[in-house]
């Protein structure tokens, strides 16, 4: 059994390599985004319902929706798609300028065809 | 409600779209066991997108998601950010990846990733169960509106629903027709949308993004009929809520008709640019599913009619219902029934036939004919098909409960056993065949649970609910797959260095 080969050895807490070890920050922001919108903004509704009367909850509107529904059901699903465009345009520029710098694998892009990467 | 004068024509709407998506797929020819259910024609990212989301739209998001905001508030929004936010997931830790295994299905990977053709069956069973369980949601959702179109009973259109799909798969097959998803989400969000700007206008709201007009129904419902949205957390509590909506992003992380439009796309960018559209086209739908239940619930108090919260089917029938109340035009209540039985016939028949396709790959040829060709494999496929769909009927005869909350058990299951597989597969190259399947057998026994105990033990229940499990079950299944993987030997040095090399890109050394 060999289970000593740290070249081979690679996780999400283990990157190596510049590409990987870039790739996993960006992946490390982008999910810190999404889980603390989706806890904070239920925690924030929550406290707002705890503290303040229903009536209140629901003269807080935005957009015409009372704030809960807005946030929860408009904001972030929109969030959530600012998210994944952050992401690819970050992988995208992280794509051309790599290719030029190792010549790796991954970084390969073929804009026209779109066939690989 | 009488609907029977209007029925004729919502039915001859619905029989029309079918024939024009029959028409339209007739381009394309089925011919081997990858057409079979796995391929699909791409044209473009935005193609990719409307693939994505025409696949991902059932009878759980466009009737279900609507009947759980008019039965239960606040807490259906829990459905919409766990069927949004787990594209995030699978964006960033997965969608590349996967396509850079480059294998054709969920089962194939884990077959492939782990090494192991006893994880490959063992996953192929849990995909086969994942879709007999989703599909018991859309015969729900093809019942009750085959149930409303027709006039008759529940039972009975559960029957003629599942022969109605099993003909339109047959003659679309025998055709040689594939399915045009960008036609389809196009129809799909037309049907859906265009009604509630009628419904918004004729309310004398904000019609031309109905997805915000619907508030003032709130209001008024809050003012004149002393009927309260305002209290989210009221009958439920925070852990419940944040359960569901982590349960559902786990299990979108890991459906395997989700996962399996990655394995075909042509390029890498395309894949990761394909899910963002996507993600915006299946947002469009849900930003717009909870005018339906607030409009019904306000047509309804207009109308002297009480509130029922026992009655699941007339939940789940709330989009018509609000279409009726609301005085819509007959021909515009059938492009919404038309939309919604396309919606139910296209996610149970893709997942159908993906679970014909994984028996046929990965169970036959492998446990029950060794030396199957093509031909007996394709033979399989739609002898396994015709098999689940029986099941799937017997399921539906007696649902355990609504539209959505059926879905929402499949992606429980799916986010307790597959999603920890490819998580773990993708970016930990310690993860083996021994810790997969300890992990895949544990997330179905943490899944199962709460049906089978009945409540004998009430603290299994409250930390694994039937529709949220996987928000505790999932990151449990992944302890216990770090633990036997330790435990056991490694993965081989080929996969180890595949894994650095080809889906990390790490450099040689």
């Amino acid at each position: 059994m060999n289970d000593s080969s740290p070249e081979k050895d690679v996780s999400f807490f283990r990157p190596r390599g510049a590409t990987m070890r870039g790739e996993i920050r960006v992946i490390t922001l982008i999910l810190a985004g999404w889980l603390i919108a989706i806890i904070g903004s239920q925690i924030f509704i929550y406290l707002l319902e705890v503290t303040y009367s229903a009536l209140l909850l629901d003269d807080l509107t935005f957009f015409n929706l009372p704030i809960h529904f807005w946030l929860t059901g408009q904001f972030l699903p929109l969030w959530f798609i600012i998210l994944c465009i952050l992401f690819n345009v970050w992988m995208d520029r992280h794509a051309a300028s790599a290719s030029s710098l190792d010549g790796s694998l991954r970084f390969r892009v073929r804009p026209a065809s779109g066939e690989d990467e | 409600m009488e609907y029977t004068s209007i029925r004729v024509l919502p039915l001859a709407i619905v029989v029309a779209l079918f024939a024009v998506f029959i028409i339209s797929g007739l381009r394309h020819r089925a011919g081997t066991t990858s057409d079979y259910g796995l391929s699909g024609v791409y044209t473009g990212r935005i193609g990719i997108g409307a693939a994505i989301a025409s696949n991902w739209m059932s009878a759980a998001s466009f009737l279900g998601l609507a009947g759980m905001f008019y039965l239960k508030g606040y807490y259906a929004m829990a459905f919409v950010l766990g069927w949004t936010g787990g594209y995030v997931l699978l964006l960033v830790l997965m969608a590349t990846q996967i396509r850079r295994f480059g294998k054709f299905s969920a089962s194939d990977f884990i077959g492939f990733r782990y090494e192991s053709d006893a994880a490959r069956t063992l996953a192929a069973v849990i995909l086969i169960i994942i879709t007999i369980i989703y599909s018991v949601a859309q015969f729900r959702g093809i019942a009750l509106l085959v149930s409303w179109l027709f006039d008759i009973a529940y039972v009975p259109a559960v029957i003629v629903g599942a022969l109605l799909l099993v003909s339109f798969v047959v003659v679309s097959g025998t055709l040689g027709a594939t399915r045009n998803q960008q036609l389809q989400y196009f129809v799909l969000i037309t049907t859906f949308i265009l009604p509630l700007m009628y419904l918004t206008r004729k309310l004398g709201y904000f019609w031309i993004l109905p997805q915000f007009g619907y508030g003032a129904a709130i209001d008024v419902l809050y003012k004149q009929f002393g009927f309260a949205w305002s209290e989210p957390f009221c009958n439920t509590t925070l852990f419940q809520w944040l359960a569901l909506c982590f349960s559902l992003m786990f299990g979108t992380a890991g459906l395997p008709h989700v996962l399996s439009r990655f394995y075909a796309v042509p390029g890498i960018r395309d894949a990761r640019w394909g899910v963002v559209w996507g993600l915006f086209f299946i947002a469009l739908i849900y930003w717009s599913a909870p005018a339906y239940g607030v409009l019904a619930r306000l047509f309804e108090a207009q109308n002297n009619i009480p509130f029922n919260a026992g009655d699941n089917s007339a939940a789940d029938m709330v989009v018509l219902t609000a279409a009726g109340l609301g005085g819509l035009p007959v021909w515009l209540i059938g492009l919404l029934a038309a939309g919604g039985m396309s919606a139910a016939f296209s996610a149970s028949a893709a997942l159908l036939l993906s679970g014909a396709a994984s028996f046929s790959y990965d169970i036959y040829p492998r446990l029950i004919r060794p030396d199957a060709s093509e031909r007996d494999k394709i033979f399989a496929a739609k002898g396994f098909f015709l098999i689940m769909a029986v099941v799937v009927t017997v399921l539906t005869l007696k649902p355990w409960g609504m539209i959505a909350e059926i879905a929402a058990f499949a992606f429980a299951l799916a986010g307790n056993t597959i999603f920890p597989a490819f998580l773990l597969g993708i970016w930990w190259y310690r993860a083996n065949s021994a810790g997969v399947i300890s992990g895949m057998l544990t997330g179905m026994v943490i899944s199962f649970a709460p049906l089978l105990q009945h409540d004998a033990l009430p603290f299994i229940s409250q930390l694994f609910p039937v529709t949220s499990s996987a928000f505790i079950g999932a990151p449990l299944v992944m302890i216990v797959m770090v633990v036997v993987s330790k435990l056991t030997a490694p993965p081989s040095e080929e996969m180890r260095r595949f894994l650095a090399r080809d889906v990390h890109d790490c450099p040689e050394s």
